[in-house]
C-alpha cells in the first residue's frame, strides 16, 4: 500500500522495544544475579553487569539442593501428562467423531466441562480422592446399598484403598482430567473430509486400520502441538505437586525451587535461586524455540 | 455432521475407546466436585476422625466470616485488574507486531518465551527485582525512604502481582490476537485506506471491531487463569501478605485447607468458587451464543 505510515511505524517499534524489554529484562536479571556471589548481593543488591561465579552457583544446585534429582520427577511428570493426554484425547475424540452412538454427545460435554473448573480450584477435594483412588467407588456402593448386598454375599463390603498421593503416578493422573486435548482432536476430524473416511470403508478398512493407517498419519501436527501445550504446562505446574508430594524426592523442580526460599528472616540466596530457575527453565525453554511453530498452532487451535 | 452412513456402527468399541478417559474424569473431576459440595454440608474431622451432618452450618460460618469477603472482593478485583492489563497490554503489542516493522519478527518470537517458565519461577524472580531492599527500586528508596515496600505496603505487594502475572500471560493471549489480526483480509484494510481512513482511525474503525471475537474469548478465558494462576505468584512473592492484603481465596482455601486442616471451611469456600464461576461460564456461553462475529 502506498501510504505515509512513519509516525506508526516509529511508534510500532517503540512498542515493540518496550515489549521485548519486558518480557527479557528479568530474564536477563535473572542470569548476572546467577553469575554474582551472596555476598556480592548482599553488598551491591541487583547489578546490570555480569559476574564470574555462574558457574560456582551451577555446581551449588548440583551439590547442596535436591534440583536435579527434583528436575528428573519434572520431566517424568511432563512427559507423562502430555504422551497421556494425546493418547487417550484421541482415542476419545475417536469414539465420538467416528461411531454411531446415542451416548456421544452427552461424554463430549461431560469432558469438555472440565475446563470450566481446572484443578488450582477443586485440589482440595482431589487431594482427598488421590489419598484413597477407590473411596468414590466406596462411597458410591455405600450409598446404592449394593455393598450391603455384597456383604451378604461375600461376607464383607467392598472397601479398598489406594493412595497415590507422593508418587509420580499421583503427580500425573489427575492432571490428565482435562478437555482440552479431546476437544482439539475433535475439532481436527471435523475439519478432514467425509470422502476420506467413505473411501477408506469402500477398501474395506475397519475402525482400528482407519485408525492406524489414516488418522493417525494425518492427525500428526495436532499431536505435536497438543503435546507441546501439555508438555509445558505439565512442566509448570506448582499448586497440584505443592500438595500431593510430601518429601523432597518426590517434589518437581518448579516445587522445589520455590523451598530454597527461607521462610523468614534473612535475605534469600538470591544467586543461588536465580541459578536453580535457569536450570529448571532450560528445558522448556528449548522447547520452545525448537517446536515455536506447534506452540503457536496449539494455542491458535486452542481457542477455535 | 456425519451421515448415519459415514459412522461406524459398533457397540462395544467406542466404549472401550473413550472409557480410559471417562473413568479419569469421573474419579478426578466429577468425585471431587461433588465431594467439595457433599462436604460443605459435613462437619469433616481432620486425619479421618469422622464426619457429622450439619447442614448449611458450614456456609454460615464462612460467610460471616469477615476474611472470606475480604478475600473473595480481592479476587474479584484482582480478576478485573490482572485480566483487564493482560488483554490489554498483548492487544497494544499485537496491532504494533502486525505491522511491517524490522521489530516484528523478533517481537513475535520473543513474546512467546514467558509461556515456557513456571509462574513460581518467574514469581522468585519479580520477588527479587521488587525486593525493597537489593532490587530495582531499592535506589529509589534511598531518595525517598519508603516509598516502596511490597512486604510492608499492601498496594505495592499487588503491584508486583499484576506486573508478574502479566508478565506470564503475554504469550497466550498475543498469539491469539495476533492470529486475529492477520486474519484481517487485507481488501478490508485498503478500502478503508480508500475511504481516508489513516493507520491510526483504522485500528479503531477497522482492526478492534473485527478481532472482537478474540478480544472476547481472550478475556473470558483469562478470568479464570487470573484467580488460578495466581496462586503461584502469591506463594512465591507475596505469601499472601503483607498482613493478609493479597491473599485471594485460593490461597486461602489453600491455607485452610492444608494449614489450618479445615476441611470443611476450605471444602465450602471451594464450593462457592465453583459456583461462582459456574454462574461465569454460563454467562459466556450465553454471551457467546450470541455470535460476536462480523462477516469477513
Amino acid at each position: 500500500m502506498v501510504e505515509n505510515a512513519r509516525s506508526i511505524n516509529i511508534v510500532a517499534s517503540l512498542i515493540l522495544l518496550v515489549g521485548i524489554i519486558y518480557i527479557l529484562g528479568p530474564l536477563y536479571l535473572t542470569l548476572t544475579t546467577a553469575s554474582h556471589s551472596y555476598e556480592f548481593m548482599l553488598q551491591n543488591g541487583l547489578v546490570w553487569s555480569p559476574g564470574d561465579e555462574f558457574f560456582v552457583n551451577i555446581r551449588r544446585i548440583f551439590t547442596e539442593t535436591s534440583i536435579p534429582r527434583q528436575m528428573i520427577n519434572s520431566l517424568i511428570v511432563a512427559l507423562g501428562d502430555a504422551i497421556a493426554t494425546c493418547v487417550l484425547s484421541f482415542l476419545s475424540a475417536y469414539a465420538i467423531v467416528y461411531f454411531r452412538t446415542r451416548w456421544a454427545g452427552v461424554v463430549f460435554a461431560l469432558i469438555l466441562a472440565t475446563v470450566i473448573l481446572p484443578l488450582d480450584m477443586r485440589f482440595v477435594t482431589t487431594y482427598q480422592v488421590a489419598s484413597n483412588v477407590f473411596s468414590p467407588i466406596n462411597a458410591l456402593l455405600d450409598a446404592t446399598g449394593l455393598n450391603d448386598l455384597i456383604a451378604a454375599l461375600f461376607g464383607a463390603p467392598f472397601h479398598m484403598e489406594w493412595s497415590i498421593l507422593n508418587t509420580h503416578a499421583g503427580l500425573v493422573i489427575p492432571l490428565l482430567a482435562h478437555g482440552m486435548g479431546t476437544f482439539l482432536f475433535r475439532q481436527f476430524f471435523l475439519t478432514l473430509p467425509r470422502d476420506l473416511f467413505k473411501a477408506a470403508r469402500m477398501d474395506g478398512a475397519g475402525p482400528i486400520r482407519f485408525l492406524v493407517d489414516i488418522l493417525l498419519p494425518l492427525s500428526r501436527s495436532t499431536f505435536a502441538s497438543l503435546f507441546v501445550l501439555t508438555f509445558l504446562s505439565g512442566w509448570t505446574q506448582y499448586l497440584w505437586p505443592l500438595v500431593a508430594s510430601s518429601t523432597a524426592d518426590m517434589q518437581t523442580a518448579v516445587v522445589g525451587l520455590a523451598r530454597l526460599v527461607p521462610d523468614e528472616g534473612a535475605v534469600p540466596d538470591y544467586p543461588l535461586i536465580m541459578a536453580g530457575a535457569i536450570l529448571v527453565s532450560i528445558v522448556p525453554l528449548s522447547m520452545i524455540a525448537l517446536l515455536q511453530r506447534y506452540l503457536v498452532q496449539g494455542l491458535i487451535l486452542s481457542e477455535k | 455432521m456425519f451421515l448415519g452412513s459415514t459412522m461406524f456402527r459398533h457397540r462395544w468399541l467406542p466404549i472401550f475407546l473413550v472409557a480410559p478417559l471417562a473413568v479419569l474424569v469421573f474419579l478426578f473431576f466429577y468425585a471431587p466436585v461433588f465431594q467439595a459440595f457433599y462436604w460443605s454440608f459435613f462437619l469433616e474431622r481432620p486425619f479421618g476422625g469422622g464426619s457429622e451432618y450439619v447442614g448449611w452450618d458450614n456456609f454460615a460460618r464462612v460467610l460471616s466470616d469477615p476474611e472470606f469477603w475480604k478475600a473473595s472482593g480481592r479476587t474479584v478485583l484482582f480478576m478485573a485488574t490482572a485480566s483487564s492489563l493482560a488483554v490489554l497490554v498483548p492487544l497494544i503489542l499485537a496491532i504494533a507486531a502486525d505491522r511491517a516493522v524490522r521489530m516484528s519478527l523478533p517481537a513475535r518470537n520473543i513474546l512467546v518465551w514467558p509461556k515456557g517458565i513456571a509462574g513460581a519461577s518467574i514469581g522468585l524472580v519479580f520477588s527479587f527485582v521488587f525486593n525493597p531492599f537489593v532490587g530495582v527500586l531499592a535506589p529509589l528508596n534511598s531518595l525517598f525512604p519508603g516509598i516502596w515496600n511490597p512486604s510492608f505496603d499492601g498496594f505495592d505487594a499487588y503491584i508486583s502481582l499484576i506486573v508478574a502475572h502479566v508478565w506470564g500471560n503475554i504469550p497466550f493471549n498475543f498469539v491469539i490476537l495476533l492470529a486475529g489480526l492477520r486474519a484481517i483480509p487485507h481488501t478490508i484494510i485498503q478500502a478503508g485506506a480508500m475511504d481516508g481512513a489513516g493507520p491510526w482511525r483504522r485500528i479503531l474503525d477497522v482492526q478492534l471491531p473485527l478481532i472482537m471475537p478474540q478480544l472476547f474469548l481472550t478475556l473470558v478465558l483469562e478470568f479464570t487463569e487470573s484467580v488460578t494462576s495466581a496462586f503461584a505468584l502469591i506463594d512465591t512473592i507475596t505469601k499472601g501478605g503483607p498482613g493478609g492484603a493479597t491473599t485471594l481465596l485460593v490461597y486461602k482455601i489453600y491455607l485452610d485447607g492444608f494449614s489450618s486442616y479445615d476441611l470443611s471451611g476450605a471444602s465450602t469456600q471451594t464450593a462457592i468458587l465453583m459456583v461462582f464461576f459456574i454462574l461465569v461460564a454460563t454467562l459466556q456461553f450465553v454471551l457467546l451464543g450470541r455470535h460476536i462475529n462480523y462477516e469477513r
